[in-house]
């Protein structure tokens, strides 16, 4: 519960020819995650095109569901069928490569047709105010004239730039309407530099607006053509519509076994990335746990027998960055597993705080709100949210239950401190006590991540780190040294010299050690020892103080229920009532998730800082998906 | 705090520049000699720049990875202490990186190339990537890439590239509205840091502007043949470099002297007798570096300020140093690898 399950790394000798079966085979196993072959004895990598042309048909066979939705699931179950081999997979990539072509060819002209359908209604617009103008159009747009105009628009923020421009060709530009980022103008300048100002208006995205000549001279015959041309798009709008229905329903049926296909081929295309290879040979290497190497071994002999060789051994102490990790959590601590992922995966052979950090989670969340009734409510909507929220509905009904717990201590029901007598004491009787209690916490809790940080390191075999770092026992006494003479200074222990000695002994050790081990040039490195070292001091103390904010919200829920007493005693009946339904609705939802939050942040970045490295990879097999 | 943090932490990053005398020296050192410098230097990556994955062929892009991987991981240190604006400032300096992944994959779906080759050729943008280049590489052709692009954090830049390349159909247009649109985003970043940043860092800018704004445009009139006016559309409109009004007049003008003849007083005594575009932006580019290296100095400028100085030398360095390794690679005399690393373009098409 505390460790990843040990972890023996397997090297696969096999048949080049049986790649494919072979990875298939592990799939189904379902615990053989791959790793990198070194290119020792093998240079070549044998699955690279295999791997290429998977990756595409995937993505091709994607984004046809994307755009035409996933045809109806086949029922059969894939164990009986056999991987595709390259040929079948090259044959499969072209097949999806001319559909997904034709597709996208309907697509783009959908999209066309709808950039058509919003210049249609741009040049509405625009021919309703060239209407207006005071413009011989005819005479303007005439091809044989000495004056050379267009009319057309572009990007808004080009305009300026394009003007600059322009002038240097003696055109000028007007703009006289603008429509979303598009500013609408007319170009006009000598003809004989017509070609150098369409040079400019070409690489600034000018798009031209082609007037008919009936409507330069009638501009009032414009809406008929605009209808017209309406109608005309509608066509082919509905012919693309067609074709695309026409593909759908011809490429549906295959796409589904191209599905199945690609699904079969997934763990060659996986485990090929690192597979290693010469000639017939080929090598896969990779992670599976020590309990199931037997029953691998077994599986192997029944279908390859005699056609494979199988090195084993287990990953030394200086190997952990590089294996995957593989938890496997009892049933009702599993919940609580994403709240650890959201700081990282352990790293192989270190400590999982899964269970202490669940149970100091709950501790601590219960404390901040504790209260019967508020936390009877959390469990209702805990319970409520289930079917949305799935498993991580059981850390609200935890929490929940733990909140009733201190609230039975605090003596607190929706606030009422006078329904049942406090087992323990109401915070805001005794906040100095609580108050200390709470720093006692925080102490306890930090030697504790320190214990296991030393421990994380030891089994590492960085014992120098477990003794000199700032984490490690150096760090430890440092800090017990410097708690004695605070309390000392306090009247609560006795003073004596040997206490700063320790501090300052400990404090020499931890920047030596640092000095030497650190990189760079002695003098950076010197001048990050002590940089880390007074982050280090400064962090444990800040830490500690920090746990203080335990006793704070449990004060602040006192406080809250006392304001909404506070607000709905001066009204009436009903109104006294719906504003204690508010308030304490507000209560659980707000204040709950913000001492969720602040519970999270203790435990994240005072707590698994100092000692989880989390930089683990997460052990993941090869698996065979029903369909991609 | 933070400020004092970066000063330091840019202070120390400071002894990783290479001066002229150390760079000229490794090209003629040996083998073991040149590996052991970059040892030392904290470049051990890029000893082995030239060995492709599987140990076997000569692999140029790899080098290109290795410097930009790089400079990414040395930008992120820096940018940690920064506030928002500065830290976006930064972010997107690095998108130039990604701006060259876009113009590959443009290039590569222009000639039909299959997606596992293109995705080979991106330079890794780690936690820096604006866009799913994956996806991008999937795309079925150049329309397809268009559309997924313009759903991007380049949507702006990209659908006026799109809109240029429909009316000309000619690829240099796609790349240069591409580089156009990114250094105006630029420019207006910076326009919004003035303020806090002071005046070395408008000059820094001042002088990055004109160099891009004059190579270019000698570039684009007299190697391309394109007439004025759209060569002065195709240069960056910004507050920065030479304005709006003397690129205009300097458009204008028959050849390269001419130009040069025309240029502000500043500019025009410390690039005459300059022969051809590449020493123009050599001799630019070495000024804009001298800047740099004032601003670097401590106390010189704000902390932010030093770090993008640095960022600009490091930069030119670890492109000096890629030079060397290119040419000795290729068994280049030393004159033509000494030639070659003065006037390596940067960031440009």
């Amino acid at each position: 519960m505390f460790r990843a399950e040990p972890l023996i790394e397997l090297r696969l000798w096999i048949l080049a020819s049986e790649a494919q079966d072979v990875a298939l085979l592990l799939a189904r196993f379902g615990a053989f995650s791959p790793a990198p072959a070194a290119p020792d004895a093998l240079p070549d990598v044998p699955g690279k095109a295999y791997a290429e042309v998977w990756d595409e048909a995937r993505t091709r066979c994607a984004k046809l569901v994307e755009l035409c939705g996933a045809p109806t699931a086949d029922a059969t179950p894939l164990a009986a069928d056999v991987a595709p081999t390259l040929d079948d997979l090259v044959a499969l990539n072209a097949w999806l490569k001319t559909v997904w072509s034709a597709c996208l060819a309907c697509h783009e002209g959908q999209a066309v047709i709808e950039q058509e359908r919003a210049r249609l209604a741009e040049l509405e617009a625009t021919l309703a105010k060239l209407e207006h103008l005071n413009v011989d159009l005819d005479s303007l747009l005439r091809p044989d004239g000495l004056l050379a105009a267009d009319i057309g628009s572009l990007p808004a923020g080009s305009v300026k730039r394009v003007g600059e421009a322009l002038t240097m060709t003696g055109f000028v530009i007007a703009r006289f309407a603008q429509s979303g980022d598009q500013v609408f103008a007319v170009v006009a300048g000598p003809r004989p530099r017509h070609g150098e100002a369409r040079g400019v208006l070409a690489q600034a995205g000018w798009r031209e607006l082609s007037v008919p000549a009936a409507l330069r001279t009638h501009p009032g015959a414009a809406r008929a053509w605009l209808e017209e041309e309406r109608r005309r798009l509608e066509a082919r709008a509905g012919a693309t519509c067609s074709r695309l229905d026409a593909l759908r329903g011809e490429f549906a049926p295959r796409l589904e076994a191209a599905r199945r296909q690609l699904a079969l081929a997934q763990p060659l295309a996986e485990a090929a990335r690192v597979a290693r290879g010469k000639g017939g040979l080929a090598a896969l290497v990779g992670w599976v746990p020590e309990r199931d190497v037997a029953a691998l071994r077994a599986r192997l002999d029944a279908r390859f027998p005699g056609r494979y060789a199988f090195d084993a051994r287990r990953p030394s102490a200086g190997e952990a960055r590089g294996v995957p990790t593989l938890v496997r959590d009892p049933p009702w601590l599993a919940p609580f597993r994403p709240l650890v992922e959201g700081y990282g995966t352990p790293r192989y052979g270190e400590f999982d705080p899964l269970l202490p950090f669940s149970l100091l989670y709950l501790l601590l969340f219960g404390a901040m709100f504790g209260d019967v009734g508020h936390g009877g409510a959390l469990v209702l909507l805990a319970i409520l949210l289930m079917p949305r929220i799935g498993r991580l509905a059981w850390i609200g009904v935890a929490a929940g239950l733990v909140s009733m717990l201190f609230g039975l201590l605090y003596g607190s029901v929706f606030g009422y401190e006078d329904i049942l007598a406090p087992v323990w004491v109401s915070p805001l009787a005794d906040p100095f006590r609580l108050l200390g209690i709470a720093t006692g916490l925080g102490v306890g809790f930090l030697l504790l991540t320190l214990v296991i940080n030393v421990g994380n390191q030891l089994l590492a075999g960085q014992f120098a780190r477990a003794l000199f770092d700032a984490n490690g026992v150096a760090g430890i006494a440092f800090y017990l040294a410097v708690l004695a003479l605070l309390g000392g200074m306090a009247g609560v222990v006795g003073q004596t010299w040997a206490v700063p000695a320790a501090a300052a002994v400990a404090l020499a050790i931890i920047v030596a050690y640092k000095s030497v081990s650190g990189e760079g040039s002695p003098g950076e490195r010197v001048l990050v020892a002590a940089i880390e070292l007074l982050e280090s001091a400064i962090g444990l103390f800040s830490n500690t103080l920090s746990f203080m904010r335990v006793a704070a919200f449990s004060f602040n829920h006192v406080a809250l229920t006392m304001a909404i007493f506070t607000l709905a005693s001066g009204l009436s009946a009903a109104a006294h009532g719906i504003t204690l339904v508010l308030g304490n609705s507000v209560i659980v939802v707000l204040e709950g998730g913000v001492v969720a939050i602040q519970a999270l942040r203790l435990v994240y970045y005072e707590g698994f800082a100092r000692f989880f490295n989390a930089d683990g990879k997460p052990f993941t097999p090869l698996r065979l998906a029903e369909t991609i | 705090m933070a400020s004092a943090y970066l000063d330091t932490r840019v202070s120390l990053y400071a002894h990783r520049l290479w001066d002229d005398a150390t760079l000229d020296h490794l090209v003629d050192v040996s083998e073991a000699e040149l590996v052991e410098t970059l040892a030392l230097r904290g470049l051990p990556q890029l000893i082995g720049g030239f060995r492709a994955a599987d140990g076997a062929t000569p692999d140029a892009r790899s080098l290109e990875q290795r410097i930009v991987a790089q400079l990414l991981e040395e930008t992120r240190v820096l940018m940690r202490p920064l506030g928002d604006g500065q830290r976006g400032f930064l972010t997107y300096w690095t998108a130039r990186f990604e701006v060259n992944n876009l113009k590959t994959l443009l290039r590569g779906k222009l000639i039909g190339e299959r997606p596992a080759a293109l995705l080979a050729s991106l330079t890794p943008m780690g936690g820096f990537a604006r866009v799913d280049e994956t996806a991008l590489a999937h795309a079925e052709d150049l329309a397809e890439l268009l559309r997924r692009l313009e759903a991007s954090p380049y949507a702006a830049i990209v659908r006026e590239a799109r809109h240029a390349f429909e009316q000309t159909h000619d690829p240099f247009h796609l790349d240069a509205a591409l580089d156009r649109g990114y250094y105006e985003g630029l420019g207006r970043r910076a326009e919004a840091l003035e303020r806090e940043a002071g005046a070395g860092f408008v000059t820094l800018m001042d002088r990055l502007f004109a160099r891009i704004n004059l190579v270019w445009l000698l570039r684009y009139r007299f190697n391309y043949g394109l007439p004025p006016a759209q060569v002065y559309y195709l240069l960056i409109a910004s507050r920065y470099g030479l304005s709006g009004a003397r690129l205009r007049d300097l458009v204008g003008r028959e050849g390269i002297d001419a130009v040069l003849a025309a240029l502000p007083a500043f500019w025009r005594t410390r690039l005459a007798g300059a022969h051809g575009i590449a020493e123009v932006f050599a001799r630019m580019e070495q000024l804009a570096a001298a800047q740099a290296r004032a601003l670097l100095a401590p106390g010189k400028a704000a902390a932010f300020v030093r770090a993008f100085a640095y960022l600009i030398l490091r930069e030119r360095d670890l492109r000096a140093v890629r030079g060397i390794l290119r040419g000795r690679h290729l068994g280049l005399p030393a004159r033509a690898i000494r030639q070659a690393i003065e006037r390596a373009p940067v960031g440009s098409h």
